[in-house]
């Protein structure tokens, strides 16, 4: 999130799109009844479902699943042609002055750049105009040149008619009308709106693309940065948002600094590839905040190899490990299943082994029957859970599943008992980014131990193996430092010091040489004392600050709150420095005066910058930096000519879909789309799959583990897997409200009970009606007894969104009949 | 059903009475916003827990609704109605099903057991298991359909309003859960302000037809509940509750009737008896001997 | 029921019924008796099991059967049982209760009931074996045991009747038995204390000619006559 739960409370509209929070996130839903209970916010949803969200919103619009690009696009454009959006905002916190290179162009579905041989762009045709004295970025004040990115967006959305939203997205021309009217209603300095979402967007081919478009929408209105708007992603666990700020995917390391390739062999050249270079040499000029790169990765490098770390030898980076291939999900399983990958260019042997830590693999990746078959090919695999799950039992599926006997799986399997998360204490970072700390409730089960014990007793143990044995690179193992108290079993306290830094020399001010701002070994206070000469250390520099001399301070709990905007300063530790929102320089107009003088982010008091942690040096007067002090344009971006599909986001259907884009019928889907060929991946035709499908969660299970719950109350709060059928369809073919139907797609079929349904629209696509289904995804064949299920992945299809790599689970096709 | 020192101010089938009277204690209610209610039912999993109620073997039938109606082991149910707008889309009603906790409650009146159905001064109605003969009958003074039998055990089962908890100063376990703040706990007489206001701007915000859920024809309920639309029905509750007429016609003026009618009986016969005597043959009064020989063997 | 060869005619003849049996007269053979006290003791069971869950003012009754808890538990199955044997003796004593020809219009009136209470008009029970008054009751018991046995299984089996249904049969119930209980007050009166020699009639069997002449001439009538064939 941009901004935080509590803050959701100021917003005067909130739009909940991609997301059902009211099923997902009922406790920080709170915030959206409380807005609306107190100031009278109105919520809009737009779902492809009338979801529990809906049934308490102001207004539910439906929309076609896929398609929301289309709809906020349409959006876009209603508030450019009606100028109800925040011009004075835009001009001086965006880069819609800014101009475009004149090699830029959209043609029939593609931006200038497409190689059909590699199926990517090549981006460099999608680039700023340099101004032609200063070569700073070129700037038209006036946002009236052509190559200007407010007239390029004007251009590109001018399609997206109220009446071409109809056709494509199925929505109603009033509804949508109504739906842009409300959100456009924050488009001023008076009026604050946000934006939700979670996986509804995330998990389509087009899922950046459609977050994107949100964000453009939200800039345009003036949103980002102010109390009560932002553009707001509601993580599905309870410490996803820290996992992922602790490298949790392959191509990040902890705070989003770049996993190295193999191609940068020493940090300079590391250095030019990571860190994004202004262009800017004009009077708004930009802090670009990643000039400190070095600083936080030489802390790193320090954290990670201590006294071995040195300036000679690059601070240990030859010894981080580089990748040279794509290691994320659907990579990785196509790689085990294939039994080959490709790295550096060259084929080499597919996965041996597998270890997977507090989550499901065979329940939550997609196309079952392939990652089962995958699994079947490896020598070893180490689960660490809770209960048998799924993936520790995966022979034990049905036949049709790809369940074999245990005596033709030649994988050797290795269930470690875990503890649960109130089973050990740490912290939780929730999706404001704040760091709670939690205490440990009740000691773990029987043998079961926790994560930071299994990890460290298994690295131990390697790292005794390579002393008494060596073996390639030793040193790439061996002069890793595990500097805790208990090495077997690290005090979570001490990891997060760590990660928090301190300083490994004196740190003198830079600015007064004669003060002392840290003595050797004191824990720093932010990550604006991390310095790149290897006198600090630091594990992660976004979660700098909350550990400090003071104390942990993910273990503050004072309500205490001046802003009396639900900041709440003293409670926990939000990173990063403990800003609550984020961009809040955007809060403010040119001369820092908030926008809105009830809702102050921050503002200039003639001598610095008062509020909520400034997003800006704290004493740079207004003019100095732009508000967006991590790009190097400064401004935020309604033009991204960085990511892999496009500058500004198009309409794509889904890989699969019940109809053709009617905008280019010959690129229909996101032509750079995720897309895998093994004999396991189909992709199904309408013709045979006229319905779509989409999966969700039920706010009574917790994703592919809650029925494991033995006798749990949940099983009965929800006792099984059901299939979503809309009134007329249903009717259509004969299925009554708890028969048993069957879901077929490319991938295989399921059988589930039908719950027929009001809540799911029959809508016009194209002018034809069209079709969809959903059903939930908790269930599985390891359950309890009475509450197993099919798995929803069995029929979801191994394709994805091109800059993530998240599969597309929201939207594929599938046949429907009774059972 | 807790321990002696709640104040009971009525009880079943005791024409006189239990009460004490000796504590002042403010009538207590719920407060449910349907409004607000997004049907996470982590009331139903709190209510569960809290009372240690057994899991209930439920399965899929075509619902997000956990079961039918309430159950003995299950006092706290969201019921989920679907229903088409006016303009034609669709709309998801959720509102929590359990024990009203009635002024004048229903159950109380049709139970038979002398103090199996308490209402204790402040205000909540609760089952005392150890005195309930299971006879169901507080299931038909029930207009809202809320006691139910448990085989396993013989009695009536219902929501206590957690009187164990608010005895000691705690809000009831569905209350404590609800992450939205749909649900508040108060006296009786602040829930019903609460109401009134959160209905006042509902019909600020184009509910119409909001209104508050405290239904006189059972002297109003210990809870009281804000619906969005003025129309009870949708959210499966009595437009107009009240004590079924069977119940009172039965226990207010059959029954006692009934019983004088019977009183008059027997005074009958024993008034016949002194004015007639019995009816035999004059002077006959000797009844022939026992004739009977005896077996032989 | 077997007979047992005994030399007593007395004896012997309990089995039969309507004989003369050396200057007593057999009215109740033995299955009569036991079908009547079986019906008896259902219904005084049902009776302790029920009262005290009608009326808390009963609710000492309890104690005959256990406590409360016990008659809630007992009541329905000692009401069953009634309800079977009251059939059974329906059927058992249909034959006898036939209405005759000249007691139609005439047995139901309650000027005639009153008489009779008064002792004054003897025609009205100059009939057959039963008087008018005797059929009458010998209905109701039977119609008021169907009365009881359909409320009381929506009463004992409430799930699966809706409330307004529940509602009539509490009602029913009670009106019913209302009904039955002040209608066995006087049954057991007029077989006990107001007429004498009568309840013997239903222990041992047998009325003298004297108890028969007075409360039943006409059928004293009818097996005097048939003995006299007889023999």
């Amino acid at each position: 999130m941009t901004n935080g739960w509590v803050d959701i409370k100021n917003a005067d509209i909130i739009l909940a799109m991609g997301g059902n929070p009211a099923e997902n996130h009922p406790v920080g839903f709170k915030w959206f009844i409380e807005a609306r209970r107190t100031r009278g916010a109105k919520i809009v949803v737009v779902d492809p479902r009338f979801t529990r969200t809906a049934a308490v919103a102001d207004y539910y619009a439906p929309i076609r699943p896929g398609t929301d690009v289309a709809f906020l696009s349409g959006i876009i454009r209603y508030a450019l042609s009606t100028g109800r959006y925040h011009e004075e905002y835009v001009k001086i916190h965006t880069n819609a002055p800014f101009l475009v290179k004149n090699t830029y162009s959209f043609n029939d579905g593609l931006f200038a750049g497409w190689d059909p041989a590699t199926k990517q762009y090549k981006k460099d045709q999608w680039g700023y105009e340099p101004d032609a004295k200063t070569q700073a970025y070129g700037v038209d004040p006036t946002m009236q040149n052509p190559q200007c990115v407010l007239q390029l967006l004007k251009k590109h959305v001018d399609r997206y008619t109220p009446e071409m939203v109809e056709r494509i997205c199925g929505t109603p021309k009033d509804k949508f009308l109504k739906v842009a009217e409300m959100v456009t209603s924050t488009g001023n300095a008076e009026r604050v709106g946000t934006v939700t979402y979670a996986l509804g967007w995330t998990q389509h081919s087009v899922g950046v693309q459609m977050i994107r478009t949100a964000a453009m929408l939200q800039l345009l209105l003036g949103n980002v940065g102010r109390p009560g708007g932002g553009v707001n992603a509601f993580r599905g666990h309870s410490n996803i948002q820290g996992a992922t700020d602790t490298a949790g995917t392959f191509e990040i390391l902890p705070g989003y600094l770049k996993t190295p390739q193999g191609q940068y062999q020493t940090l300079a050249q590391y250095y030019e590839a990571a860190v994004a270079m202004p262009l800017n040499k004009q009077a708004w000029a930009s802090m670009n905040y990643w000039v400190n790169y070095p600083k936080f990765m030489v802390s790193l490098l320090k954290s990670a190899y201590g006294d071995a770390a040195t300036k000679d030898n690059d601070f240990g980076y030859a010894w981080l490990p580089k990748v040279d291939g794509n290691y994320s999900w659907m990579y990785i399983f196509d790689d085990m299943y294939r039994g080959s990958s490709m790295r550096a260019g060259g084929k080499e042997p597919g996965p041996e082994g597998f270890i997977t830590f507090g989550m499901n693999p065979v329940g939550l990746g997609p196309n079952v029957k392939k990652m089962i078959a995958a699994l079947s090919k490896l020598k070893w695999m180490v689960v660490v859970e809770n209960f048998e799950i799924e993936t520790a039992s995966f022979w034990k599926a049905p036949k049709e599943y790809g369940g074999a006997p245990a005596s033709q799986i030649e994988t050797e399997v290795y269930l470690l008992p875990a503890s649960g998360f109130a089973e050990k204490d740490g912290t939780f970072t929730n999706s404001a980014r704040w760091l709670q700390w939690k205490w440990k409730a009740i000691d773990p089960p029987g043998n079961a131990k926790t994560d930071q014990e299994i990890i460290s007793r298994i690295f131990l143990a390697v790292q005794n193996l390579y002393r008494k044995e060596s073996g390639a690179v030793p040193e790439q193992v061996l002069n890793i430092i595990w500097p805790y108290t208990n090495p077997v079993s690290p005090d979570l306290a001490e990891v997060l010091k760590e990660m928090n830094g301190k300083a490994l020399a004196d740190l003198k001010d830079p600015k007064d040489p004669t003060r002392m701002l840290k003595t050797a070994g004191q824990q720093i206070d932010g990550f604006g004392q991390l310095m790149d000469d290897g006198s600090t250390m630091c594990g992660n520099w976004l979660h700098s600050g909350v550990y400090t001399e003071a104390g942990n301070l993910a273990q503050r709990r004072s309500t205490a709150d001046p802003t009396g905007l639900g900041m709440f300063h003293n409670w926990g530790f939000s990173w990063p420095a403990n800003r609550r929102v984020m961009y809040n320089r955007a809060s403010a107009d040119a001369q820092g005066k908030p926008w809105d003088p009830t809702r102050v982010g921050i503002k200039w008091n003639g001598q610095k910058w008062v509020g909520d942690v400034p997003d800006m040096k704290p004493d740079a007067p207004p003019g100095t930096y732009g508000a967006f002090i991590m790009l190097p344009e400064g401004v935020g971006r309604l033009y991204a000519p960085t990511l892999a599909d496009g500058p500004f986001p198009e309409h794509y259907e889904a890989v699969e879909a019940v109809v053709d884009n009617v905008l280019h019928p010959s690129v229909t889907s996101n032509p750079s789309a995720l897309k895998f060929s093994s004999d396991k991946d189909s992709l199904g035709k309408r013709e045979d799959f006229p319905i779509a499908c989409t999966t969700y969660r039920l706010t009574e299970m917790y994703h592919y583990w809650t029925k494991h719950h033995r006798d749990g109350v949940l099983n009965e709060l929800q006792p099984g897997f059901f299939v979503e059928i809309p009134e007329a369809l249903a009717k259509e073919k004969g299925i009554a409200n708890g028969s048993n139907v069957k879901v077929t797609s490319a991938r295989g079929s399921i059988e589930g009970v039908a719950m027929v349904t009001k809540r799911l629209p029959s809508l016009k696509a194209d002018g034809k009606a069209v079709w969809h289904i959903g059903f939930p995804l908790h269930w599985g064949f390891m359950a309890d007894e009475g509450h197993t299920g099919p798995l929803a992945n069995f029929l979801t299809a191994s394709v994805g969104d091109p800059n993530t790599w998240t599969p597309e689970y929201k939207t594929f096709l599938v046949k429907l009949e009774k059972a | 059903m807790t321990t002696q020192p709640l104040e009971i101010d009525r009880a079943s089938a005791s024409p006189f009475g239990r009460t004490t009277g000796l504590r002042a204690k403010p009538t207590v209610s719920k407060y449910i916003d349907t409004t607000t209610c997004i049907g996470c039912k982590a009331c139903e999993a709190a209510c569960q827990e809290w009372n240690d109620l057994r899991v209930v073997n439920t399965v899929q039938d075509g619902t997000y609704q956990t079961l039918p109606r309430l159950d003995a082991d299950f006092w706290n149910l969201i019921r989920f109605n679907e229903r088409t707008a006016d303009d034609g889309g669709p709309m998801w009603l959720m509102r929590k099903d359990q024990c009203m906790h009635c002024a004048e409650p229903g159950c109380l009146e049709a139970c038979p057991a002398p103090g199996a159905i308490v209402q204790y001064a402040n205000g909540i109605v609760d089952v005392d298991a150890t005195k309930c003969i299971g006879c169901g009958y507080c299931a038909t003074g029930c207009p809202f359909d809320v006691p139910k039998f448990s085989a396993k055990t013989g009695k009536m089962a219902k929501c206590t309003l957690c009187v164990d908890r608010v005895e000691v100063g705690l809000e009831p376990a569905c209350i404590k859960a609800c992450p939205t703040g749909c649900l508040t706990f108060g006296t009786k007489e602040s829930m019903v302000a609460l109401g009134n206001a959160r209905v006042a701007q509902l019909k600020d915000l184009g509910f119409k037809e909001a209104m508050l859920y405290n239904p006189e024809g059972v002297g109003g309920t210990g809870v009281v509940t804000v619906l969005g639309y003025g129309h009870p029905e949708w959210y499966d509750l009595p437009v107009d509750p009240h004590v079924p007429w069977g119940v009172r016609l039965w226990k207010q003026v059959v029954r006692p009737l009934g019983a004088i009618a019977a009183a008059f009986a027997v005074i009958g016969v024993f008034a016949h008896y002194t004015q007639y005597g019995p009816k035999e043959v004059p002077g006959s009064a000797a009844e022939p001997g026992h004739r009977d020989e005896g077996r032989r063997a | 029921m077997t007979v047992q060869h005994v030399d007593a005619p007395i004896i012997a003849a309990r089995n039969r019924e309507n004989v003369i049996v050396e200057g007593e007269i057999v009215r109740h053979r033995r299955l009569s008796r036991w079908i009547h006290w079986s019906v008896a003791l259902t219904f005084f069971v049902s009776l302790f099991s029920g009262m005290p869950i009608w009326m808390p003012f009963f609710g000492w009754m309890a104690a005959l059967v256990g406590g409360l808890e016990s008659a809630r538990i007992i009541h329905p199955y000692a009401g069953s049982a009634f309800f079977i044997l009251s059939i059974v003796q329906f059927f058992h004593w249909l034959g006898d209760m036939k209405i005759a020809d000249d007691e139609k219009g005439v047995w139901w009136r309650p000027s005639k009931l009153w008489a009779y209470m008064r002792y004054e008009d003897d025609r009205a029970v100059a009939g057959g074996k039963y008087n008018p008054g005797q059929k009458m009751f010998f209905y109701a018991v039977t119609l008021g045991s169907v009365g009881l046995l359909l409320s009381g299984i929506i009463m004992w089996f409430p799930e699966w009747f809706p409330p307004i249904v529940r509602e009539l049969s509490y009602l029913l119930h009670d009106i019913t038995f209302i009904f039955f209980l002040i209608g066995i007050i006087f049954h057991i009166y007029l077989g006990t204390a107001a007429e004498p020699g009568t309840f013997r009639s239903m222990t041992r069997g047998t009325v003298t000619r004297t108890w028969a002449r007075l409360h039943h001439p006409g059928w004293l009538r009818q097996i005097s006559n048939t003995e006299n064939r007889k023999d």
